[in-house]
């Protein structure tokens, strides 16, 4: 995004003769720390591969290119060379007159009463001085947009939250900079700083922001709020630490300019799921003059063609629900989300603010067995329980790029899982039922999802709702609970888009029945080969593969409740039950397992375990491996395609042309070969990948497969052909002959690359002389 | 020989080597080894002797700045320079017990404890222990307690924001004790700091039982009569405080039935005693005498012993031992504070041009106040006027001349003997019980009958400061007047700073930006009022800004050690709601 606005705002002078203050200075990014070069390093590969020049140098080159810098306390920094500089309103000025050229008009001084909706599609927008009528609306008022989202009828949640942001500029140095200075960006001093007009202008994420606005009585007009030459103290301090020559430059003024900020750090852009033709671009958390331009368009894009061009799910305002509108959450996340723009961002981190918003009844339970947790779409979810015995690094000092402290809690709960037994709360999935008196529901189910549904009650189906191209929507796992009702499994974070997409493509008058489940269900997945037993002990009724086949749903008493749905599945591929238990029974049926479980050994077990074994499962997961862009075949699920399902469904054509033409990526595992876990850095996610030498894609998702002793990386294999760059037909052939490598912050790793999962390596035994007395204890 | 005790026996030895002195050359006396005279003899000497590696180990940081000479020189330790040079306060033991001239062998022991620490001081290298300031902040923190009265109780409108309490104990245990409550049948809030002296034992009651003396003395006769009934019909009893404690706050158990029956029989006396007619309670009259009932009460109990053995020694333990009491009664724009010792109380007033003042809303019970020197040479034969007090101390012996238990300076020689030799063994083996004090002729010689003034709100008084003379010895009133008014303002005390239009640079702006973050820092670090006095009383160097350094050596002190530096300081900060007093004034 920041790439196309770079070129977009070089352009812009040209073609509109309007002086944008581009130049092109390069920038700089220091690293005080080990911590903070890797965190560099990795953004220095990710950016070499999209053909953005950068490198990692030296202190003493730092010097060199910057004079004024004191660089004893660097251990390295990353240079940019073609960053540039603009002036904002300069470039505001110029992107309004190329647009008038080309016919938009632009109302001065006017202000939005409210946007006019009919039937769930914008018609016109009110404003002081008259009506406009329009089709589409685009929000971006900044820090105004939160209130003029709620001035609808139909309010639009658009969570975001203003914080006061400080600036410093002053007056030329004796020798004013040169215009060709590097801005420098001094992540660990929380500041950045660049010249200008032969001074500079400094000024940074201080770790203790003050949000601003939180009544919701936003400033009318944009002017600048006070100076707090207190709370800018630190920042100064900061710079001159690093310049400390600038003692004697002049101060012109400390600017106090509001910025926005979002509940997780990225902008939030997209149709609104409750209004059509309602878009919305806001929150830059700022950084709005360095995305401004790419995610301008990717709206515009997605105005015309109804998507964009790339994968913006992180971005899509329908990421949120209204749950993250409340004014005191918002207010509490940005005070956490500012200083986290130049914190170190190392894997695994948690929000620490708006927790313990949605629960499962078992949060008590579980969080005094040691449960950490983490949070998706406001719910908590178990990440590990740390035994009673043991103790785990503080929050700080246990941001790490090397190995986690966890490792070993982790890799007992995998191992219980492959021995024994686990239980994991997984409720936070969005769960939805479709209900209908005829046969609507399965007529437009059948529709909207890739796998065929016309299944005999009682079965499941993994399926993909996929769009037009083919990509996956989302991808979930439908029951057919009986003849005319289906129960849906999605991920956490689709209750809002999914709910969204099913409206929009429901017939507008039929009686089908779409009901959000979510919170009356808690869900416990059994995983392990003793679940069976387990379940069959609190059941009394046989649990075994012949009497419950796989992808199986029964309801069934569990101890003494009754109604609860066990599912013969785990998201893991390992043998065991999902549990959807009606919320009232949650405690007991947990308190019978646990207490039947332990003649099985069971334990509580939490996300990472799970992760651990998806992954080297190959189980690929919608939002970080595969998204709107990706579809069944590009992922080797053509067997939860149904093209002949004798119907058409959305997206069908789409994957008809690709099967015919052949997939231009393929998601394949790598397995890391020469990778030394404690030692050598830990895979994340957005690793490069090369073949042959040659880059060919990104990772998207990573875990250690404590079966195979190694890290395993998700990612999409690409063909770049050598002399164009075109993408080209990847084949099963091409991803199997070929010598992969993965690039961890500049140190490639050899890795082999699967399309399928290592099946043998999952059925060791273990040897007898390793037994230890410790094994007959209960856990 | 006998000045005082703590002047030759060994600790004092171990002051001098620390003093950064000051050039008065009057004897500056520290706060004594132990509050009480009689240990000294059966615990001082081995206690000292046995702790003494440790201790020294400590003090080297502290005397690694001192002059050789300067040791040799004046003996004079002032941590609290201001105070103790330019007033004629001495701060040091509340209660002397001067020793019979056989113990004079005490001082012995100083030499070769003196050629010891020579030999340790040049033997190791002075090593560095100081707390983080963690550390510190947890020592400080740990008795720290906030109320915040709600603004609208359903009855009324609160003249009190809330308070703010802390105690840091010099003493092992802290003899100090605090209450607050909030007054059930009445209206208003009773606020109290409690010092003890030869014990706890005393404060400790005291702290438990007054405020239900006051709260009773301030009844209608009508709730007491229906209280009364309740008792003897069984029925559940109105509540009659509201208690706002810090968990360390104690009550003790096994006294409680006792403590019950002596209040009973107080509200029965006053029942009898009013005849019918309704008149409007004096809260000055029932302060006055809910003290002097309650003194009254530990002394009998203590007469009349108890046949369980633990509370029998435990009244008797209450009547040896002394407390002095600072209580302030708030009741709408109405402020009462009823003081008996030498703990204070002290309004803040901020003026209109926002700079802070100190009112004095007690007067101390010791020798620095004429009145009562007056009061006690008039309440006993001329032939006394010399003896009743020396050496500013009562009978040569007591610091504070109003106090309540003390029996020692109650009671006549017959009965103390009586009581002392028919009580437990514990009290015959202790030395101090046993002794009389000298020229001791026409007892009562003590009284805890309280002083108590009046003050009416007015909407520029913020806060009021309760504290034992621990703060008091250390710091002076106006500092910490203008310490607290600066901390409750907060950094709206400090104006924003502006360029406007100044050549300013970066580094001079710099500069002054730091200097005014190390002066709120440690604002920032309390959100105890409270505890904020505590870290300037203790850790306030010459330049009155608070002092890491010296705050971590003044917290690391071993127990035995701490009481020669300080005394136990306790707090109580209450706030006012200028609003509420402003439109009670409006009202009227």
């Amino acid at each position: 995004m920041a790439d196309y606005s770079n070129k977009l705002y070089y352009q812009l002078e040209q073609e509109t003769g309007i002086q944008t203050g581009y130049t092109r200075t390069g920038s700089i990014f220091l690293a005080q720390t080990q911590d903070r070069l890797i965190s560099l390093k990795r953004i220095n590969a990710g950016l070499n591969v999209i053909g953005i020049p950068s490198e990692i140098i030296s202190p003493k080159k730092v010097a060199e290119l910057h004079h004024l810098l004191n660089v004893h306390d660097l251990v390295g920094a990353m240079h940019v060379p073609e960053d540039a500089v603009v002036s904002s309103a300069d470039v505001a000025l110029a992107l309004a007159s190329a647009a008038s050229q080309n016919g938009v008009q632009i109302y001065d001084r006017t202000s939005v009463l409210h946007v006019m909706v009919k039937k769930g599609q914008v018609t016109g927008v009110e404003t002081d001085k008259g009506q406009i009528e329009c089709q589409y609306f685009v929000n971006c008022a900044g820090q105004w947009a939160y209130e003029l989202g709620l001035s609808n009828e139909e309010p639009v949640s658009i969570p975001l939250h203003a914080c006061e942001h400080f600036y410093l500029l002053t007056r030329p140095l004796e020798t004013p900079l040169q215009s060709s200075t590097p801005t420098i960006v001094d992540a660990d001093g929380r500041i950045y700083i660049r010249n200008w007009q032969g001074g500079i202008l400094s000024g940074g994420f201080e770790k203790n922001p003050k949000p601003i606005f939180t009544e919701g009585k936003n400033q009318l007009e944009i002017q600048n709020l006070q100076e707090d030459w207190d709370h800018f103290e630190p920042l100064l301090s900061s710079l001159l630490r690093r310049m400390p020559e600038l003692e004697t430059l002049e101060i012109m003024k400390l600017v106090n300019c509001p910025e926005t900020f979002t509940p997780d750090m990225r902008c939030i852009m997209g149709e609104s799921p409750a209004v059509q033709g309602y878009f919305v671009l806001a929150g830059m958390n700022s950084a709005g003059l360095s995305f401004g331009g790419g995610a301008g368009k990717y709206l515009a894009e997605w105005m015309v063609h109804g998507y964009p061009s790339e994968n913006v799910w992180e971005l899509d305002l329908k990421r949120f629900g209204a749950l993250q509108s409340s004014r005191t959450f918002l207010r509490h996340r940005v005070m956490e989300v500012m200083p986290l723009m130049y914190d170190l961002k190392v894997p695994r981190w948690d929000f620490q603010t708006g927790r313990q918003l949605r629960t499962s009844p078992l949060y008590d339970r579980l969080d005094a067995q040691g449960a950490r947790w983490m949070e998706k779409h406001g719910f908590e979810r178990p990440k590990y329980f740390v035994p009673p015995d043991k103790d785990l690094l503080a929050l700080e000092q246990s941001k790490t790029f090397y190995k986690p402290d966890w490792f070993d809690i982790v890799e007992s709960e995998v191992k219980c899982c492959k021995e024994a037994v686990c239980v994991i709360d997984m409720s936070s999935f969005t769960k939805f039922e479709i209900t209908s008196t005829g046969d609507q529901a399965l007529e437009v189910l059948q529709y909207l999802f890739s796998n065929d549904l016309d299944v005999p009650v009682g079965h499941i189906v993994h399926t993909g709702m996929l769009n037009e191209g083919g990509g996956y929507e989302n991808d979930c796992s439908i029951a057919r609970l009986n003849k005319r009702s289906f129960f849906m499994i999605s991920p956490t974070d689709q209750q809002v888009h999914c709910w969204a997409w099913l409206k929009k493509h429901m017939p507008k008058d039929s009686n089908l029945l779409l009901e959000d489940v979510t919170w009356k269900y808690t869900a416990l997945n059994l995983i392990g080969p003793r679940a069976v037993d387990v379940l069959s002990e609190l059941s009394y009724a046989p649990m075994t593969p012949d009497h419950f086949p796989s992808l199986f749903c029964k309801e069934m008493s569990v101890g003494y409740a009754n109604g609860i749905r066990v599912m013969s599945m785990t998201h893991t591929g390992e043998p065991g039950f999902m549990l959807y238990i009606p919320i009232e029974y949650a405690l007991h049926v947990y308190n019978e397992v646990m207490s039947v479980g332990q003649k099985y050994g069971i334990r509580n077990a939490g996300y990472y375990a799970l992760r651990s074994l998806r992954i080297e499962k190959f189980f690929a997961f919608w939002g970080q491996d595969i998204n709107n862009l990706t579809t069944p075949l590009e992922c080797g699920r053509e067997s939860r395609v149904k093209l002949e399902k004798g119907m058409d469904f959305i997206g069908r054509d789409a994957l008809l042309q690709q099967k015919q033409n052949g997939v231009y990526k393929r998601l394949t595992m790598s397995i890391l070969d020469d990778h030394d876990s404690d030692l050598d850095l830990w895979p994340w996610w957005g690793e490069p990948i090369y073949r042959n030498g040659q880059y060919v894609g990104k990772t998207t998702s990573s875990a250690y497969s404590y079966s195979l002793e190694r890290h395993v990386c998700l990612g999409f294999v690409h063909n770049f052909s050598e002399d164009t760059g075109e993408e080209q037909v990847v084949t099963a052939d091409f991803i199997n002959r070929g010598e992969y490598e993965i690039d961890i912050a500049g140190y490639r790793f050899q890795a082999k690359a699967k399309l399928y999962p290592v099946a043998s390596l999952f059925t060791q035994k273990r040897r007898k002389d390793d037994m230890e007395l410790s094994d007959l204890h209960g856990k | 020989m006998g000045r005082c005790c703590c002047r030759c026996c060994c600790p004092r030895g171990l002051w001098m080597l620390s003093a950064p002195c000051c050039d008065d050359r009057r004897m500056c006396v520290c706060p004594g080894p132990r509050r009480i005279g009689i240990p000294v003899r059966s615990s001082s000497l081995p206690l000292f002797s046995d702790a003494m590696p440790a201790p020294t180990q400590l003090f080297f940081p502290l005397i690694r700045n001192c002059e050789l000479s300067r040791i040799y020189g004046t003996a004079c330790y002032c941590h609290h320079k201001h105070l103790c040079c330019s007033s004629s306060y001495i701060p040091q033991s509340r209660l002397r017990y001067t020793p019979h001239p056989a113990y004079a062998t005490f001082c012995r022991p100083k030499e070769n404890w003196w050629q010891y620490t020579q030999g340790r001081r040049y033997a190791s290298t002075p090593q560095k222990f100081y707390l983080t300031p963690p550390q510190v902040n947890s020592i400080l923190k740990a008795n720290e307690y906030s109320f915040k009265v709600p603004e609208f109780d359903g009855k009324n409108v609160s003249s009190i924001l809330g308070f703010d309490s802390n105690q840091l104990p010099a003493n092992a245990p802290i003899e100090d004790r605090r209450s607050a409550a909030t007054c059930l049948q009445t209206r208003g809030m009773l606020l109290g700091v409690f010092d003890g002296h030869a014990g706890c034992a005393c404060s400790q009651a005291v702290s438990e039982r007054l405020f239900y003396y006051i709260a009773v003395s301030l009844l209608p006769h009508e709730t007491l009569l229906e209280i009364e009934n309740a008792v003897e019909s069984g029925r559940a009893l109105l509540p009659i405080l509201q208690w706002h404690k810090h968990p360390n706050d104690y009550f003790s158990k096994e006294a409680s039935k006792l403590y019950f029956n002596s209040l009973r029989t107080y509200w029965q006396e006053l029942i009898d005693l009013n005849t019918g007619e309704s008149t409007d309670i004096d809260v000055k009259e029932a302060l006055i005498n809910a003290f002097k009932r309650l003194d009254n009460d530990i002394s009998l109990e203590a007469q009349v012993g108890d046949p369980n053995s633990f509370l029998n020694y435990l009244v008797l333990r209450v009547a040896f031992s002394g407390a002095t009491a600072c209580v302030a009664h708030v009741d709408g724009v109405d402020l009462h504070v009823a003081n008996t010792g030498d703990s204070r109380a002290m309004l803040g007033v901020q003026e209109e041009d926002g700079s802070w003042s100190a009112v004095t809303l007690s007067n101390d019970h010791n020798a620095q106040n004429e009145r009562e020197l007056e009061r006690l040479k008039l309440e006993h034969p001329k032939s006394e006027a010399k003896s009743v007090v020396k050496q500013d101390r009562l009978l040569g012996l007591l610091m504070p001349f109003r106090a309540f238990g003390d029996v020692k300076f109650k009671w006549s020689i017959d009965l103390q003997k009586r009581v002392i030799e028919s009580g437990p063994d514990q009290l015959n083996d202790n030395e101090y019980t046993k002794f009389i004090p000298p020229n001791y002729h026409t007892p009562p010689y003590l009284t805890a009958e309280p002083e108590v003034t009046y003050h009416r709100l007015r909407p520029q008084d913020k806060f009021l400061v309760l504290a034992t003379d621990g703060l008091w010895e250390t710091m002076h009133r106006q500092d910490v007047v203008r310490i607290v008014g600066e901390y409750l303002t907060g950094m709206h005390h400090q104006q924003p700073i502006a360029v406007g239009g100044y050549k300013v640079t970066l580094g001079q702006m710099h500069g002054l930006l730091t200097e005014r973050r190390t002066k709120m820092s440690s604002v920032f670090e309390d959100q105890n009022a409270a505890t904020h006095l505590i870290r300037h009383a203790v850790g306030n160097n010459e330049f009155g800004t608070v002092d890491h350094e010296r705050l971590s050596k003044m917290l690391s002190l071993p127990e035995e050690l701490a009481r020669m530096y300080r005394d136990d300081i306790t707090i109580i900060v209450v706030q006012f709601n200028s609003h509420v007093v402003g439109a009670y004034q409006n009202q009227e």
